[in-house]
């Protein structure tokens, strides 16, 4: 399958770039573990001071943070080279690397920004905090559980890509504004996503699972994952939910991208789509 | 200037045609006063740019072609336009018998590419990998891509850089590990835009010389664009000249020098130092010592009558002509169109 060669490619590219250069490479592994971690330590240490947040106890915090870190560690992973940044690709004129390669542009938007081994500083310690956490809390992971943790997973990923894609669809119409609306979004949604939301007001809690979705990068799914709420039919509302906004940023980014065939980019910047 | 016909079918030899194609551009203009500037968020005043008006071109299978024009002329936006990446407003873009957007992956699989100043080689990896990387990514049959890699190889002189880094690479190398890198998959066009940006003397040397082989190697069509006259000179047998939009020359190189004028420069150096004669129809350009030398239109003076009018006042010691630059005449040409305004064409450049 076409998507599995490219990413042999572009999981040996991102290894060779690791192993060629090592110490650039462990520079850049700890900075990235230090923001991943920065990113969730205000709720480990709320977590650790009153043993919990709200109804929560501090080890279900404390995997919900592992899932947090494990979500942002694969789009990191799958879609890096200011992939998942996607309005940096727009508005510095470098969707024309992308169009201009004989392949279909959502094919070259999934393999683009693979980097595995680069993904791996905020992967591997979301696993280890999920694991350490749910030996804790004695989870039984059964086939149902794990397909219910991967469905989640999925949903997750789907919700933050949706919701950078959407705001990043800007720079279609305004390059040099919008160029950075893609990170202050994933900033907008890291800063909340630490956070159990129960007991929050229904209507902020409406907006935090909508106008912005960070209820669905951890807190939603976990719940379920947790059996803090019915698995079923708990477990099902992320994937749907990223399915929805997928739906909608597909609509918004086609329509963008039928506007950038017929202004193109006036600007050019080539940091960014290359290591 | 001749206008090729428009046609309803592609001839098999055409690679490239463009047919009555406009492209427009809004650019948003700012606010001068503060007064106008809460008016200006409410009703922006909207300035169109026309960067492509009407434009007719057909590049036949085979051909070189000069692309060159002003800066803001046109040039990038037709580029941009074939390679796929823009839509035109109105009229048909051609290529190898494809509409290049509505074809785009089948159609960029059978081009190359170059931006002078952007790059496809990936920066902290050495510069094979890039190929490599071109190689899966573009699908490239084993034997076509080792075919490929060693003409490209051999011609320019990818060994001596081809294990380094390419953000370690000079500008020259960079260009030709981008060339390289363009036709690793065998384009049957490729488009060039400022590859000689930036290049010293002998870079420039070996990308051209390089186009020329690969051109007449490989039969590659290739239209290419530059601000430097005297490459498209050397590379093209026809030059395409664009203007505000339309295309205001299409011929060949000697056709455009007596479009305008068959400016020469004369040398004169005569036996005594001393002042320069006079020679009607020649203008002095620099004059020191002995030497003296003169600009003239060859289509209006005879380089006799020059002669004798100069051996008449001094005694000549030796002579020496050639024709102007031509840079110098195409810096004529937009000094044409300046003068003659916005809206027409000069009638010097157009054939």
């Amino acid at each position: 399958m076409r998507v599995l060669k490219l990413w042999r490619l572009y999981a040996w590219m991102d290894l060779t770039w690791i192993l060629q250069d090592p110490i650039t490479a462990v520079t850049y592994f700890i900075s990235d573990l230090f923001v991943n971690l920065t990113l969730v330590v205000g709720a480990l240490l709320l977590a650790e001071r009153f043993d919990g947040i709200g109804s929560w106890s501090r080890d279900q915090v404390v995997f919900m943070l592992g899932y947090a870190i494990l979500v942002r560690g694969i789009v990191d992973g799958i879609f890096g080279f200011n992939i998942a940044f996607i309005s940096r690709r727009i508005g510095r004129g470098q969707l024309d690397h992308v169009l201009i390669q004989p392949q279909s542009f959502w094919l070259a938007l999934l393999v683009d920004g693979f980097t595995p081994f680069s993904g791996l500083t905020a992967t591997l310690p979301g696993l280890v905090l999920m694991v350490l956490a749910g030996q804790r809390l004695s989870i039984e992971v059964s086939p149902g559980w794990l397909g219910l943790f991967g469905a989640n997973v999925l949903g997750s990923l789907g919700v933050i890509l949706a919701f950078s894609f959407l705001w990043g669809s800007l720079a279609f119409w305004s390059p040099r504004g919008a160029e950075e609306i893609s990170s202050s979004a994933m900033r907008m949604i890291d800063q909340l996503k630490p956070f159990p939301l129960d007991g929050v007001a229904p209507l902020l809690l409406g907006g935090l699972l909508t106008v912005v979705p960070a209820g669905f990068v951890a807190w939603y799914p976990v719940r379920a994952l947790l059996g803090i709420a019915a698995p079923l039919p708990t477990g099902l509302v992320t994937p749907a939910a990223a399915l929805g906004f997928l739906a909608l940023t597909i609509l918004v980014y086609r329509k963008g991208m039928r506007h950038y065939g017929y202004t193109g980019s006036q600007r050019y910047h080539s940091m960014g789509h290359r290591r | 200037m001749a206008t090729p016909a428009r046609s309803a079918t592609i001839p098999w030899d055409t690679a490239v045609e463009l047919s009555g194609v406009w492209k427009v551009f809004s650019r948003v203009q700012r606010a001068e006063r503060p007064s106008e500037l809460l008016r200006s968020l409410v009703r922006p005043r909207v300035q169109e740019i026309h960067a492509l008006r009407g434009i007719d071109l057909r590049v036949q299978k085979g051909e070189i072609v000069a692309y060159a024009g002003p800066n803001g002329a046109g040039k990038s936006t037709t580029v941009k336009l074939l390679a796929g990446l823009l839509t035109p407003d109105r009229g048909t873009v051609r290529a190898l018998g494809m509409d290049p957007v509505h074809e785009r992956r089948r159609y960029v699989g059978r081009i190359g590419v170059v931006f002078g100043q952007r790059t496809e080689l990936w920066w902290d990896h050495p510069v094979w990998a890039s190929f490599e990387w071109k190689r899966v990514v573009w699908d490239v049959p084993v034997e076509r891509y080792d075919r490929m890699l060693d003409f490209a190889r051999s011609v320019l002189g990818l060994e001596e850089f081809f294990n380094a880094p390419a953000r370690e690479l000079s500008l020259g190398q960079k260009m030709r590990a981008e060339l390289g890198l363009a036709l690793l998959h065998e384009p049957e066009i490729l488009f060039l835009d400022e590859p000689t940006l930036g290049l010293d003397v002998l870079a420039k040397r070996n990308v051209l010389t390089f186009i020329k082989d690969l051109n007449r190697e490989h039969q590659v069509t290739v239209m290419v664009t530059s601000h430097d006259m005297s490459d498209l000179e050397q590379l093209a047998g026809r030059i395409v000249m664009i203007h505000q939009g339309q295309i205001a020359f299409d011929g060949d190189f000697d056709r455009l020098r007596r479009g305008v004028a068959d400016r020469r420069r004369l040398s004169i150096e005569t036996e005594t130092a001393g002042p320069a004669p006079d020679l009607p129809g020649a203008s002095l350009v620099e004059s020191s010592g002995a030497r003296h030398e003169y600009v003239f239109d060859a289509t209006r003076v005879k380089l006799t009558t020059l002669l004798e009018a100069a051996a008449s006042q001094v005694n000549v010691r030796d002579v020496e002509t050639h024709r102007a630059p031509i840079d110098d005449v195409i810096a004529d040409i937009y000094e044409e169109w300046t003068r003659s305004g916005n809206s027409q064409r000069p009638s010097a450049a157009t054939q």
